[in-house]
């Protein structure tokens, strides 16, 4: 069911729509960094709320040194003021991550919020007149008339009229969109597109403020957002370890009175902000937000961050082959006369039977019996065009004369010969079966009860599709291709796009079954769809992503919507979702591993007099630059990462030994080296001008 | 609780102490830190009687708040562990 890709161009080529003001993003993100010091909301990130404490009894001790007892030393008033200045940053710095993520979905959000706005809407009354309305007066079940020029004032299903919809304020395409009834994917209109001709009656199906844009703007803007499964793993993790090194910190004091070298409380406080995992606590919402954004940037609305994080943590991909795998837009190749028929009256039954189907398909087929010298012989306006559907499998025309053309699956155009009179040949189960190795998909020709053979309608495979499945095999994911086409067919591009499994004849029901097969195995599992048969599928999968085009169910059912249409952004989605989880343990290995150069940065200066002086491995000048040249690191490495954050580590296609390998070494050995050089170099410029 | 408000206090008074009350279910910071530094009461006199006269009374009651403030922040981490969907 899934539509062919509206925009041809590659993805990288095609302009972000809603096109996104980022001007200016910074200094907003500034001011709300300022604005999040409000405790109630650093209560909600434990580490940050820890330093924020920590900073305030520090402001405290800057006025009185010896509010807590009287504390040896000179400057003290300086000292604790340094303390508190970075430990202030160190909190600021960590709000302006979120900040700033936060800043690009809200930027995106007013991009969203100035193509919606009030319109005046034609509501039809049931006695047939028609009442103008604003369009917030409307609710679910209304009728209203649309024409040519207006803006459509909500999300809702046509039931009457066919007309061109732009809809380049949501997607970008700036082609427009037909719009008729019935359709199953073309009949779904979203309030704020603009209709360009005709008219159309719509049914609204959302209430105001709860159509498609608005849900938009809600999620990119970050207003529903909730933590995410890992995300809270990691909030507990964090403060297991805040919780843990508060009470070595707290029972420290007395250890070092026993040791004749008492601690004044903004040492204990630096030493205890130092050790607490700060670095990926400041960034683990921006993380979060960025991987939203990230997706969102795809064109892809995703209704959770649960969803993208998911899509990290797929192990199966379903897959429809035409538009995903294939390029989608089959054309007719080849006539394959049987029974002895010629060439020429091949091609007038192949005619005769698609002169009135629209799909690319039967217009490819229209042009290659044209180009045999084939040509109507009958009124066509006597005539009657059958359409297809899933039911029946096949389409063609009721004749003039009384009698029937068809074209279609091979299976359904032998129950119809059979149930005419007529019998099966072996001529066409050899051209079914050359046809089908060769990997296209073979319709075959009929006549009344006489076979007259088989269209060859080559399908072609994506070009770098197999490397695509190569990859993900890499990473430890299973590809499965649904296709309704026959077994060798699907064989076939099955081998050639190199997928681990497929499905041949599948129907929407087989989509569900191979999902609840694979979860019943414990795995996580992504799809897409667009019609309504494909909802229940799209909502029992881990990760269901609707095309935009798709049917109002369908992107209901899903928890991501791809504005693109466009069915192979699923392998791009999962490998945002895998970023992102990589990212976050990247960044929080590095964070741990910068503990073991700020301890030997602390401790030693803390029990100098206690004859532990040669821990001081990294020579620093004295207990008091020590102290700060850890916390200004601790506080400059959270906006230094901040990049990292926002644009995720680098994704490689590895497995997950070899990735977590790949990390270890870098962000571990390199986490525990980096502070080292970082905190040495920072004591010596502090020496330098002379600061303590 | 509030019958008994209603029927001993003047008018005013008991819609004073509603208020209050009304106020500090929204915002019950205040009601804490005053709950934290009449607890506090208790515990300086202990710091101060531990320490000899090392320290002054006013760092006495300084660390007895300090103590008190780790301590919250400690329940405050638990509650964070165990309801983290909270936060």
């Amino acid at each position: 069911m899934t539509s062919t890709p509206k925009s041809s161009g590659p993805r990288s080529s095609r302009r972000h729509t809603p096109k996104v003001n980022t001007s200016g993003l910074y200094q907003r993100a500034v001011r709300e960094s300022f604005a999040k010091l409000n405790p109630r909301v650093m209560l909600k990130n434990p580490v940050m709320f820890i330093v924020w404490v920590g900073t305030i009894v520090t402001a405290l001790m800057t006025i009185d040194p010896n509010l807590f007892g009287t504390v040896q030393g000179n400057n003290l008033h300086l000292f604790n003021a340094l303390i508190t200045i970075i430990l202030f940053f160190t909190v600021l710095f960590a709000n302006l991550a979120e900040a700033v993520a936060e800043g690009r979905g809200k930027a995106q959000a007013d991009a969203l919020r100035a193509t919606k706005s009030d319109t005046t809407a034609r509501k039809l009354l049931p006695d047939g007149t028609v009442q103008e309305v604003s369009s917030t007066e409307l609710r679910r079940g209304d009728l209203v008339k649309v024409i040519a020029g207006d803006i459509i004032p909500g999300d809702g299903e046509v039931i009457g009229g066919v007309a061109s919809v732009d809809e380049s304020a949501i997607t970008g395409e700036s082609a427009p969109v037909l719009k008729e009834p019935g359709s199953d994917v073309a009949s779904s209109v979203t309030g704020g597109t603009r209709i360009i001709s005709d008219e159309l009656t719509i049914r609204v199906t959302a209430d105001p403020g709860k159509g498609f844009i608005d849900r938009m703007i809600a999620l990119v803007e970050g207003a529903e957002r909730t933590k995410t499964p890992n995300e809270i793993a990691l909030t507990v993790l964090l403060a297991v370890l805040t919780l843990v090194f508060l009470f070595v910190v707290a029972t420290l004091p007395t250890i070092a009175n026993y040791v004749h070298s008492p601690v004044s409380v903004a040492i204990l406080i630096a030493l205890l902000v130092a050790l607490i995992p700060t670095t990926i606590g400041g960034l683990l919402s921006a993380i979060g937000i960025a991987g939203m954004d990230r997706v969102a940037q795809f064109n892809v609305v995703a209704t959770s961050g649960r969803a993208v994080e998911a899509c990290g943590d797929i192990n199966t991909l379903i897959l429809d082959k035409t538009g995903t795998i294939t390029l989608g837009n089959r054309l007719a190749d080849e006539f394959i006369p049987i029974n002895g028929h010629s060439m020429e009256e091949m091609a007038k039954e192949a005619l005769a039977a698609s002169v009135f189907d629209e799909t690319p398909e039967g217009k490819s087929i229209v042009r290659l019996a044209q180009k045999l010298g084939a040509t109507v012989n009958f009124d066509r306006d006597k005539a009657e065009g059958i359409e297809f559907s899933a039911k029946t499998r096949m389409s063609g025309t009721n004749l003039p004369d009384g009698t029937q053309v068809r074209k279609g699956a091979v299976e359904a155009i032998k129950g119809f010969v059979r149930s005419r009179g007529g019998s099966k040949t072996a001529d066409l189960d050899a051209a079914y079966e050359r046809v089908s190795r060769l990997g296209g998909t073979p319709l075959a020709v009929c006549h009344n009860d006489n076979m007259y053979g088989v269209i060859y309608l080559k399908d072609i495979v994506k070009p770098g599709i197999r490397e695509r499945f190569d990859q993900m095999r890499r990473m430890g994911i299973r590809t499965i291709m649904l296709t309704g086409d026959n077994r060798i067919t699907a064989s076939v591009i099955a081998e050639e796009a190199g997928v681990d499994d497929f499905i041949a004849e599948a129907t929407p029901e087989d989509k569900m079954a191979v999902i609840q097969r694979e979860q019943a195995e414990g795995k996580l599992v992504a799809m897409t769809g667009d019609g309504t048969n494909d909802a229940p599928a799209l909502a029992q999968a881990n990760v269901g992503v609707a095309m935009n085009s798709g049917t109002q169910a369908a992107k209901e059912a899903a928890n991501m919507v791809d504005l693109d249409s466009d069915p192979t952004k699923l392998i791009d989605i999962v490998a945002i979702g895998k970023q992102l989880l990589i990212t976050r343990g990247a960044l929080t290995t590095f964070s741990i591993a910068n503990d073991i150069s700020k301890y030997f940065a602390i401790i030693p200066a803390m029990f100098a007099s206690a004859g532990i002086g040669s821990l001081n491995v990294m020579q620093l000048t004295s207990a008091n630059t020590a102290v700060l040249s850890a916390l200004i690191y601790n506080a400059l490495i959270i906006p230094a990462l901040i990049p990292l954050a926002l644009k995720g580590v680098q994704f490689r296609p590895l497995s997950a030994n070899q990735l977590l390998q790949r990390n270890i070494l870098i962000y571990g050995v390199g986490g525990v080296i980096a502070p080292f050089i970082a905190i040495k170099a920072i004591d010596i410029a502090i020496s330098a001008v002379g600061l303590t | 609780m509030k019958r008994f408000v209603d029927a001993l206090l003047p008018v005013e008074m008991a819609e004073t102490i509603d208020l209050l009350l009304e106020q500090l279910r929204h915002r019950p910071l205040p009601l804490q830190v005053f709950l934290l530094m009449c607890l506090n009461l208790v515990v300086a006199p202990a710091v101060y009687a531990t320490t000899g006269e090392a320290i002054s009374r006013k760092a006495a009651y300084a660390i007895g708040l300090l103590a008190l403030v780790t301590l919250a922040l400690t329940i405050y981490l638990f509650v964070v562990v165990f309801q983290p969907e909270r936060f």
